[in-house]
């Protein structure tokens, strides 16, 4: 971790910032200062506080900033922040970078990034069990079973998994193969269920009951995740790409042999069953995962890390691609701007408030920044005739009355959700934001453009 | 009354949150004296108290002492643990063992010149009425919901109309991981906490006989130890969650279980995660909720950042602060039993242990043990015996100052 300031704790510091010392800090190194009392937090962190100056690293080390795996900025001046960010964003290589913006009760924030590919997204989805397609072994073992002639209790716990799976098996012999297809024929199936039942109380058949609809259901790749087998790296492979991608590939040819699914998850959900036959359950579910991930494995063209192999086939439901833009590709696109006046109003009133500070200061520096002239300049970023979002005066009011304030509660709470997104961005897991994320103090309201 | 503070300020000090205070901006309050008169009733008037010096509680006492409170009161019953330091950070090592509230308030006097932050380790429950009167805000950052019923209905009970200043906002938040919410509660006006208790999620009970009989899951084996064994081997003695020779017991015998069962998955930190209830917690998502009617705001930062304010109503029929009684209607066929099951499971009731009453008999009271022993023969009456179509029942329960009135019919 890396704190770069040129500058000295001055008195105003030192009264708005919970990692210095007050008064005894004043005229020490701002970046030192910070970087020590935050080191305090957790020993196994190394900080280090750089002096030097952004503008001249600009210059004449960039490669500083490219060692780095992110880079943050907070209320950076716009000519050196364009610089900054046009150099990050020059090659796919280079490391992402998240503006932020604040001034008094308002702030946005926002990470310029090109590629970003997650396997543990954390998805709620769970994955198929895939009762509609029932491997041989899970068929075999439901047809195995003598439900007539079964011990009450092993009859009363049976996972419904099984119990479906026979009643599906049962059904389509009995209409050419067909699953229920109609109203009435999937009253009829799930009554069928119901009417295997020996007592009132066996909780396993009405929790197959419940469960019907996974028959009916036909399990095919997701949508979301069909859609990324037509991403540009697919089509430009080469041993240089990144793993991801020949995993990605790997999984497309997957999908394209029966059953057209993803590979079987061996994780089941808690059911209603006794632990003989749930365990029984789940040890064929893993052994057919191993299985479909042997034959996923066969598909890759390049040797890849087990581990990461077998991550991606858990995750194969919830993979996800995102492709991030440049810093200030909203501002230079006049249609997204205007939409986005017109979809999101308050969001874009706080960032177009914080551009016009922002542009204002550049082009007048040292000008008090009233609500005439941010109004202005804020008028000056859109295309001629478009009409600022409604209830502008509300937000650019804020930036008038305290525009060099930088307050404890904005930064905690801008803190903590930057701090949440890089990490997202840093561990890949979890899904980082794509686009701005705006902020509003007064009403404690976040929206993203 | 806080101490000088002129002695401990310093030129500029004040320059970032004055600009908020001088200036109205376009959506301050009318009201807002905005200069001095609110300056003096910040730095020199105003008091308040936080309850919770945990995750929630330090981020809060930084950010109200850097935004100019100098008189701070702080609750916390608990001590330092280790796993505490990786998000509370008015705690190092060298803390470990001692009260959070005391080393909390140390911390941020030492830190923030000028602020006064009185600490006491303790139970809210210790502390009364006459104490909670003298502050003028009550900010929570607790981490049960019973006591944050226990807080919300002392406030509301302690509102008296004639007394203006008998009104004490209660801003309450929690987290958990990458979820978090923040409200503001006035009470008696707005919806209170017992009007929301229908949204907590239901914890995670495992039936007994799966726990006793089929276990499928390594959570099932460390129910078993904890619920079933313990008990059986270790008689009276209370389990301590906190001791890890406790935890260690308990994973022994929750992995011999497992092993026995063919189940995988049975760790330490799993089982200390199941019997302590733990719900990760992460510091960034601490920040986010402690900075903020539209009352209630809720933040889900998992998928990008999704946040939602907006107003939560107040509920006619609350328990603590509506004023109707709350319609229940029951089989004709229901025992005293089985009605005091229901009021411990429905979701917005949720009594622990209820004693009930009509206006000209006891018909169940839970302590002292005399009285329970009087009224227990009444569990197995039915309700439609002792109670007519359209009658009053008075629930009331150790744990909460309020009283729930309900109106039973019968169908």
């Amino acid at each position: 971790m890396s704190s770069e300031n040129h500058t000295q704790v001055s008195p105003e510091d030192a009264g708005n910032n919970f990692f210095l010392e007050g008064p005894s800090s004043i005229g020490k190194s701002r970046a030192e200062e910070a970087v020590r009392l935050l080191g305090e937090l957790n020993e196994s962190v190394g900080g280090v506080a750089d002096k030097s100056n952004v503008e001249d690293l600009l210059e004449k080390d960039p490669s500083y900033f490219t060692s780095f795996s992110i880079v943050i900025v907070h209320n950076l001046e716009p000519k050196l922040l364009d610089k900054l960010s046009a150099f990050l964003w020059s090659r796919e290589s280079h490391p992402p970078l998240v503006v932020v913006r604040s001034a008094g009760f308002l702030a946005e924030f926002f990470i310029q990034f090109h590629e970003h590919t997650i396997i543990e997204s954390h998805s709620e989805t769970a994955p198929s069990l895939r009762i509609d397609k029932a491997f041989p072994a899970l068929l075999d073992y439901s047809l195995s079973l003598d439900f007539a002639s079964m011990d009450s209790t092993d009859h009363a716990h049976v996972p419904y998994v099984v119990i479906l799976v026979r009643a599906l098996n049962d059904w389509k012999e009995a209409h050419e193969g067909r699953p229920p297809q109609t109203y009435p024929e999937k009253t009829a199936f799930k009554n069928a269920i119901l009417a295997m039942k020996n007592k009132i109380d066996e909780e396993n058949f009405d929790e197959a009951e419940s469960q019907a609809y996974r028959c009916w259901t036909e399990t095919t790749v997701p949508s979301d995740i069909s859609s990324l087998f037509q991403d540009p790296q697919l089509s430009a492979l080469s041993l240089d790409s990144p793993p991801f991608f020949h995993l990605l590939e790997a999984l497309r040819k997957f999908t394209l042999e029966p059953p057209h699914t993803l590979p079987l998850t061996s994780t089941l959900p808690d059911m209603k069953a006794n632990t003989d036959q749930y365990i029984h359950l789940q040890k064929l579910y893993k052994v057919r995962a191993e299985e479909e991930k042997e034959t996923f494995k066969a598909h890759l063209t390049v040797p890849i890390d087990d581990d990461l192999i077998d991550s991606f086939v858990k995750n194969a439901h919830a993979l996800k691609i995102l492709r991030g833009k440049r810093w200030g590709g909203l501002d230079a696109d006049q249609a997204r701007l205007e939409n986005a006046i017109e979809t999101s109003p308050k969001q874009a009133a706080i960032h177009l408030s914080l551009a016009a500070f922002s542009s204002l200061g550049t082009k007048q520096p040292g000008v008090t920044p009233t609500v005439e002239l941010l109004t202005a300049e804020a008028q000056a970023l859109l295309p001629s005739g478009a009409e600022l979002p409604d209830d502008f005066s509300d937000y650019v009011g804020e930036i008038a009355r305290a525009p060099t304030a930088d307050l404890p509660n904005t930064a905690a709470l801008l803190g903590g959700l930057v701090a949440q997104e890089v990490i997202k961005v840093i561990t890949k897991q979890y899904v980082p934001i794509e686009n701005y994320c705006t902020i509003d103090l007064v009403e404690t309201w976040t929206g993203v453009i | 009354m806080a101490t000088s503070s002129q002695n401990t300020d310093w030129t500029g000090r004040y320059f970032h949150i004055d600009q908020i205070l001088d200036t109205p901006g376009p959506r301050t309050d009318p009201s807002f004296l905005a200069g001095d008169g609110v300056k003096d009733f910040l730095r020199k008037q105003a008091k308040i108290l936080v309850i919770g010096a945990g995750g929630l509680g330090c981020e809060i006492l930084a950010n109200l002492a850097l935004t100019g409170f100098k008189d701070i009161h702080v609750i916390d019953m608990d001590t330092i643990d280790i796993s505490n330091l990786n998000r509370q950070f008015l705690f190092r090592s060298k803390d470990v063992g001692k009260s959070k509230a005391i080393v909390a308030a140390e911390f941020i006097m030492k830190r923030v010149p000028g602020v006064t932050v009185t600490p006491y380790f303790g139970k809210i429950q210790d502390k009364d009425d006459d104490y909670y009167m003298q502050f003028n805000l009550i900010i929570c950052g607790l981490d049960s919901v019973e006591a944050r019923r226990w807080i919300n209905a002392t406030l509301v009970n302690l509102v008296d109309p004639e007394n203006p200043e008998s009104l004490k906002p209660l801003i309450d938040g929690g987290t958990e991981g990458f979820k978090g919410q923040a409200r503001v509660i006035l009470p008696t006006i707005t919806s209170c906490y017992e009007c929301s208790l229908d949204m907590l999620n239901k914890p995670t009970a495992f039936p007994i006989c799966t726990i006793a009989n089929t276990p499928r899951l390594p959570e099932h084996c460390i129910e078993w130890a904890s619920v079933l064994e313990w008990p059986r081997v270790q008689g009276d003695k209370k389990l301590d969650t906190d001791d890890p020779e406790h935890i260690g017991w308990l994973f022994n015998v929750a992995s011999k279980r497992a092993k026995e069962f063919h189940i995988e998955g049975v760790t330490w930190s799993l089982t200390q995660g199941v019997v302590k209830n733990i719900i990760p917690a992460i510091a960034s998502t601490n920040a986010i909720i402690a900075a903020y009617l539209n009352n209630y705001f809720m933040l889900i930062g998992t998928e990008g950042v999704y946040s939602y304010t907006f107003e939560h109503e107040k509920r006619d029929d609350c328990p603590v602060c509506g004023g109707e009684s709350l319609e229940l209607t029951i089989s004709s066929e229901f025992t005293v039993e089985q009605l005091i099951e229901i009021l411990v499971e429905k979701q917005d009731i949720q009594i622990k242990k209820p004693s009930l009453s009509t206006p000209t008999q006891s018909i169940y009271l839970q302590a002292p043990p005399q009285l329970e022993e009087a009224t227990r023969p009444n569990l197995t009456k039915k309700m439609s015996e002792l109670v007519p179509p359209g009658g009053e029942v008075t629930v009331t329960a150790s744990t909460l100052p309020f009283s729930l009135s309900l109106r039973i019919t019968y169908n």
